[in-house]
């Protein structure tokens, strides 16, 4: 499998605490990779690394031939280009129609008619479903639909690279997994490598090639399917079988903790 | 990206070689649209010398035909490689443009 980008040896810290704790795998190219975790495994702090929004304490991130961590804002202008992104809550601009959201990248960063935009918008809401959307300002959209504009806008410049932090978030299980389709439609039609940050299980299943799994700040687990679902890592087990945590503490270690002992 | 344009027998040829991309779509816009402005009746791009094409080279095909639907006048795409007629057909484009596999086929047409 060729490498699309390498993190190496990553550690990063929110003040004191170390987040990312020595983190080190790599994501195929052409395929969609899941980063997969709990909450607080690091996974959004970790995908801010990669769309270049934090930099580490430590480690490197290999992407279109340089190291990102230590890129200048000039350098990481060009790989910024090549990376399309749909955020949370996807992020549109609520002053603007659909069409000038998406044609928002283009206008920054091309020096293409706006005839031509025009008809590359139209293109790229076609793909996501979303032709005759052009003139809806994005409060007139259900959040399936913000979504579904939010990656027309992240395709805007035919990105090398998309990423999605937590698509499903917020979306019923018919609207998530309209979103899976569309996710595993785009990839089948585009050789882009996709990055998905998710903790839902089916949407796992459904569009991963590969997974990386966090868990409180160390990947766990870099594979396939297959071999996430073989595995005996036992976070990896609970995660799969949707167990909770032990009680952290004995019954007399909370007394100590709660009486300030 | 480089662009030529040659004469074949009295038709036109425009030839791009490399990427046809964000930063080199407008370049061959302004080719294309020169051409048409004088309403050629028939232009020929041949595509054997591009390596990549993105939604802006199609974007910008996209625009020609359409002003050349407008006075009658035929756009013809000629030699494809795979990797960029399936582009066209993942864009659903493979059969509204005039598409051949060599230039006497098409002048043929």
């Amino acid at each position: 499998m060729e490498t699309a980008i390498e993190i190496k040896n990553l550690v990063t810290h929110y003040g004191d605490v170390k987040v990312l704790k020595d983190v080190s795998f790599s994501i195929p190219k052409g395929k969609t990779t899941v980063i997969l975790g709990g909450s607080g495994s690091g996974k959004s702090t970790l995908l801010k690394h990669l769309i270049g929004l934090l930099k580490p304490t430590t480690g490197q991130i290999l992407m279109n031939g340089g190291d990102i961590a230590v890129m200048n804002e000039q350098e990481f202008n060009e790989v910024r280009k090549r990376i399309g992104v749909l955020f949370q809550g996807a992020a549109l601009l609520n002053s603007l129609t659909v069409a000038d959201n998406v044609a928002l990248p283009m206008r920054e960063h091309t020096q293409l008619e706006e005839s031509t935009m025009q008809v590359m918008i139209r293109m790229k809401l076609d793909l996501v479903g979303l032709s005759g959307f052009e003139n809806y300002y994005p409060s007139q959209l259900s959040g399936g639909m913000k979504k579904r504009a939010g990656i027309a806008r992240a395709m805007a410049l035919d990105p090398a690279f998309l990423f999605f932090d937590e698509p499903s978030a917020g979306l019923d299980p018919i609207t998530a997994a309209g979103l899976d389709e569309l996710i595993l439609k785009l990839r089948q039609a585009f050789k882009m490598t996709f990055i998905v940050v998710t903790h839902e299980m089916p949407s796992v299943f459904k569009i991963a090639d590969y997974v990386v799994m966090l868990d409180r700040g160390d990947a766990v687990f870099a594979g396939t399917l297959d071999e996430l679902r073989a595995s005996d890592n036992e976070r990896i087990r609970m995660f799969l079988e949707r167990r909770s945590e032990k009680e952290v503490y004995s019954p007399e270690d909370y007394f100590r903790i709660i009486a300030g002992d | 990206m480089k662009i030529d344009i040659v004469d074949y027998k009295g038709h036109l040829i425009i030839t791009p070689s490399g990427d046809i991309d964000m930063y080199s779509s407008p370049e061959l816009r302004s080719e294309l649209m020169r051409l048409i402005t004088k309403k050629t009746k028939a232009l020929y791009v041949d595509f054997r010398n591009v390596s990549y094409i993105d939604s802006s080279g199609i974007a910008t095909f996209v625009e020609g035909l359409k002003k050349m639907k407008l006075y009658g006048g035929r756009l013809k795409l000629i030699g494809l490689p795979e990797g960029i007629m399936e582009i066209f057909r993942f864009s659903k484009l493979d059969n509204i443009f005039e598409i051949y596999g060599n230039i006497d086929d098409a002048v043929g047409s």
